[in-house]
């Protein structure tokens, strides 16, 4: 299930909703804070709702998912019973973060790595994993799982790594055991973030798990979040998105100039209206029950070098693979040399972790080498230069990221370069003008909302006039519930007429 | 504290509102009769779908259980009427392959494909040889072509004079061409295309029918000769189902008698090989002007094969046409004591198991541009 479905926006969320906010908080009925009996009930309804969530899109490999979770609740359990062990814990350790490792290996780069094989000499080696789900369907139960290519079960990057930041910090003794499997498996399968992030590391939450409250103000602050996020997914990266899919759709060969310009900025802003919406949902989502998830994204599009525009985009991954990857190869205290190892690493992981493709990692590597050259010194130099220009270069360089990112392979994304720079010798055509002409409010909305200006503008009004800002927030928040709904009903408007009849 | 007490009931209210929207819509939509067929969309809506192991493993359950949630959402054409408003004040022109113009819809022709179109001529040209008997071509032009004034310069709109002559041009010697195209031109300020509709009116045909009979050998009437009928002011034809635009006016069918009377004997109409063709008294089926689909009043939905006899002392006229000729038709039957119309989509088999060309006086072809340049059932009359 998605969040900007009419099932899940319609019947998921107020269902669920409705009867968390029913159940028995301890707080409200006066119980004593340790009662056991009461906490788990919404801890309890989070499972069940993440699960029923998370099987909608995934029936067979949920069961992945929960194996998973058993396997980390169990070591966390462990390395708290040798707590004295050592050795003991760092089996333990090795054991989940193997095993997360290892689900990722199988599920998400085992095609790319038979793929290289094959290629490389020449053979013709199966995927095991294909093997393994024909058996399934053959033998036990005739799933439907893929036969052809391994399907990459939904989210799988982000509850391993979720699941991971568990067992590390339990390990590096920054967290304290959960005892209660309920719980623990309320936190990975907590339905916001379960397929799309942010990656809430459990120190985030840890305490929240066992302890928070819901009221009045934290829903109405989740709401605004939720929408805000809706409206970037439905109204925004998704009209944008249509301009990009038929301009990817086009032969490199042909396009003019301006039309590749047109392409890569839609999808510029499609992205991150997409995923950062999606973030934003997740958080309101997280706020409505409670939680207080991390900020994912904070105006990407602003920054003014590569290396802030990574501390403001997917902010989640970035910490993650600092905290667990950088930090314990030495981050960038043994010496230049270390350090530059370092950064190629986690940068060529980073793209990795996007999908099991060249592109990405060529994509990640790309931002690597960026990122060492400021740390060189070119960074200092960009501090120095007007703020226009330094966001500018900051930005072309990320429209540059992108085409690697979304094109199909190398070849392509550098034939679309080629356009970019008026390889085809065609420097604007129809199709440009009438891409740009019928959708320049929604480049002119997409460009004002990466920025902070909309903030900024709230704030002074509300300086001024903070009564009338208050009412608006609703009232503009029902307007754009509603027109969010009217794009989504329509998404399903399909007319089926015998035209040449 | 008050300001704080103001925040919480701003809170408040805005939870209530959230709240209310997620409920309210469901539950109208659980309670109201489920609609099976969509009119507007012309497709039947999803049914409640049935959960079995093997449905929720496949995921087809919950696929189908989306689609009935969306297929059945209160209030969900308004919805969609919302959106298309939206999209038309920002800018947006074109929805759903329609353009949305100052005062009508038109569709959008998708680039052709001359290798279709080629195989098209060749086959017509085949069929000309093979068949000693006189034939007329007439290519109509779309209201895109004759409204593209109307559409903004950077508007992808495929030049139809283009392809009416490239196919002119194809055809061998034997093929008199009928070019109507400057009198819809011509015609583009009266009512001669629906707004809301692809076809040209009954007006439309009219002019195009004046404009061919020197060539294929009658006097047309003149408009006096006939007793218009406004049969139904309400039509809202095939681009608005797509667009679903209400900005535009609803299209008027009009029906024109004969001040001297119908002259039709019989309409013979084959729906199916080898049953007996079913017989009506009239070109009119008119109780399509109580449904959606309107336009089918004209000799009713496309059928195969359709038999039309007249009291006029006239030749027989075989016609491979698309739906542009119901409209057509009865101008003709004045002038023809028997017409045959034949739609080269429902014949599977070779024509020449159906009829022989050379039984007939005359052999017209009558399609839309847009029709004809996408075709893929005209070569088969190239089969022996």
């Amino acid at each position: 299930m998605v969040f900007s479905s009419l099932t899940f926006l319609y019947y998921f969320l107020p269902i669920v909703m409705i009867v968390y906010i029913l159940l028995p908080d301890r707080a409200a009925i006066g119980l004593p804070k340790r009662k056991k009996f009461i906490i788990p009930a919404r801890n309890l309804l989070i499972l069940l709702t993440g699960f029923f969530f998370y099987a909608w899109g995934e029936p067979f490999y949920v069961l992945l998912m929960l194996l998973s979770t058993a396997i980390d609740y169990t070591a966390g359990r462990l390395m708290y019973k040798y707590d004295n062990n050592q050795k003991m814990r760092t089996v333990f350790l090795v054991v989940s973060v193997c095993m997360n490792i290892g689900l990722l290996a199988v599920f998400k780069y085992s095609d790319f790595i038979f793929d290289s094989i094959n290629g490389l000499f020449g053979t013709d080696i199966t995927n095991p994993v294909i093997l393994v789900n024909r058996a399934i369907n053959n033998n036990i139960y005739d799933f439907g799982l893929s036969e052809d290519r391994v399907a990459l079960p939904i989210g799988i990057s982000f509850y391993t790594f979720q699941s991971m930041s568990y067992t590390i910090d339990l390990y590096m003794r920054k967290i304290n055991v959960q005892k209660s499997f309920i719980a623990f498996t309320a936190y990975v399968t907590l339905f916001p973030q379960i397929v799309a992030g942010p990656i809430v590391r459990y120190e985030d939450v840890a305490a929240e798990i066992d302890e928070r409250t819901v009221n009045i103000n934290k829903i109405s602050e989740g709401i605004g979040k939720f929408v805000k996020g809706l409206a970037k997914k439905v109204l925004l990266a998704n009209n944008i998105g249509i301009i990009w899919t038929q301009i990817k759709a086009m032969d490199y060969s042909e396009i003019s100039v301006a039309t590749a310009w047109i392409g890569i900025l839609a999808f510029t802003f499609q992205i991150y209206f997409d995923f950062s919406g999606y973030s934003d949902m997740a958080v309101g989502l997280g706020k409505m029950l409670g939680f207080n998830f991390p900020k994912n994204f904070d105006h990407p599009y602003m920054s003014k070098s590569i290396s802030e525009f990574w501390r403001r985009w997917h902010i989640t991954l970035g910490a993650w693979f600092r905290e667990y990857v950088y930090i314990p190869l030495g981050g960038n205290r043994k010496g230049m040399g270390k350090t530059l190892r370092n950064l190629l690493i986690v940068w060529g992981l980073t793209g990795l972790w996007h999908g099991a493709n060249w592109n990405f990692i060529v994509w990640g590597l790309y931002f690597g080498i960026l990122i060492i050259i400021e740390r060189l010194g070119w960074g200092k130099l960009l501090e120095k230069l007007p703020t226009v220009v330094s966001t500018l270069y900051t930005f072309l360089l990320v429209i540059f990221g992108w085409v690697l990112f979304d094109t199909n392979t190398l070849s392509d994304a550098f034939s679309y370069i080629g356009a970019m720079f008026g390889a085809t010798g065609v420097l604007t055509d129809n199709t440009a003008s009438y891409m740009f002409s019928t959708n320049i409010v929604i480049f002119a909305l997409c460009i004002f909302a990466s920025t902070d200006w909309f903030t900024t503008l709230v704030d002074v009004v509300k300086k001024k006039r903070e009564k009338l800002v208050m009412y608006v927030t609703p009232v503009l928040m029902t307007v754009i519930l509603l027109l969010c709904t009217s794009y989504l009903v329509d998404a399903t408007y399909n007319p089926f007429l015998y035209f040449r009849f | 504290m008050k300001k704080k007490n103001r925040i919480n009931a701003v809170n408040f209210i805005t939870c209530i509102i959230f709240f209310a929207v997620l409920i309210t819509f469901p539950v109208i939509t659980v309670f109201t009769p489920k609609e099976k067929f969509s009119d507007m969309e012309n497709r039947t809506l999803q049914t409640m779908p049935e959960a079995s192991a093997k449905t929720i493993f496949d995921r087809s359950y919950m696929n189908k259980l989306e689609t009935y949630i969306s297929d059945h959402f209160a209030g969900r054409l308004s919805w969609i009427k919302g959106k298309t408003a939206v999209e038309t004040a920002i800018g947006k022109y074109e929805r759903n392959g329609i353009y949305i113009l100052k005062d009508r819809l038109v569709e959008k022709i998708d680039e052709p494909d001359y290798t279709l179109i080629d195989k098209s001529i060749a086959a017509i040209n085949t069929f000309a040889e093979n068949n000693n008997v006189p034939i007329f071509f007439m290519l109509v032009p779309t209201s895109a072509e004759i409204y593209a004034d109307q559409l903004p310069a950077v508007a992808p709109n495929v030049d139809q004079r283009e392809i009416i002559n490239y196919a002119y041009e194809g055809f061998s010697k034997g093929i008199s061409t009928i070019d109507v195209y400057p009198t819809m031109m011509a015609g583009k300020f009266d009512y001669s295309y629906y707004r809301t509709d692809h076809h040209w009116t009954t007006y439309g045909a009219y002019l195009a029918y004046t404009a061919a009979g020197k060539q294929m050998c009658y006097t047309p009437s003149d408009i006096d000769m006939y007793d218009i009928e406004h049969a139904s002011d309400s039509f809202l034809g095939s681009l608005y189902s797509k667009a679903l635009y209400d900005g535009v006016e609803k299209d008027t069918i009009d029906i024109y008698h004969r001040t001297d009377g119908d002259n039709v004997t019989e309409v013979l109409v084959t729906s199916e090989f080898g049953k007996e063709p079913a017989s009506y008294d009239s070109m009119y089926f008119r109780n399509y002007l109580d449904v959606k689909d309107k336009y089918s009043t004209f000799l009713g939905t496309n059928q195969p094969i359709v038999t039309i006899r007249t009291e006029s002392n006239g030749g027989k006229l075989l016609m491979f046409k698309d739906s542009y000729a119901h409209c057509y038709v009865p101008f003709l039957t004045e002038h023809y004591s028997e017409i045959t119309l034949v739609d080269m989509r429902y014949i599977q088999m070779s024509y020449k198991q159906l009829i022989n060309p050379e039984d007939y006086d005359q052999v017209m072809f009558l399609y839309n541009a847009s029709s004809f340049m996408s075709d893929i059932n005209l070569r088969k009359l190239a089969y022996n």
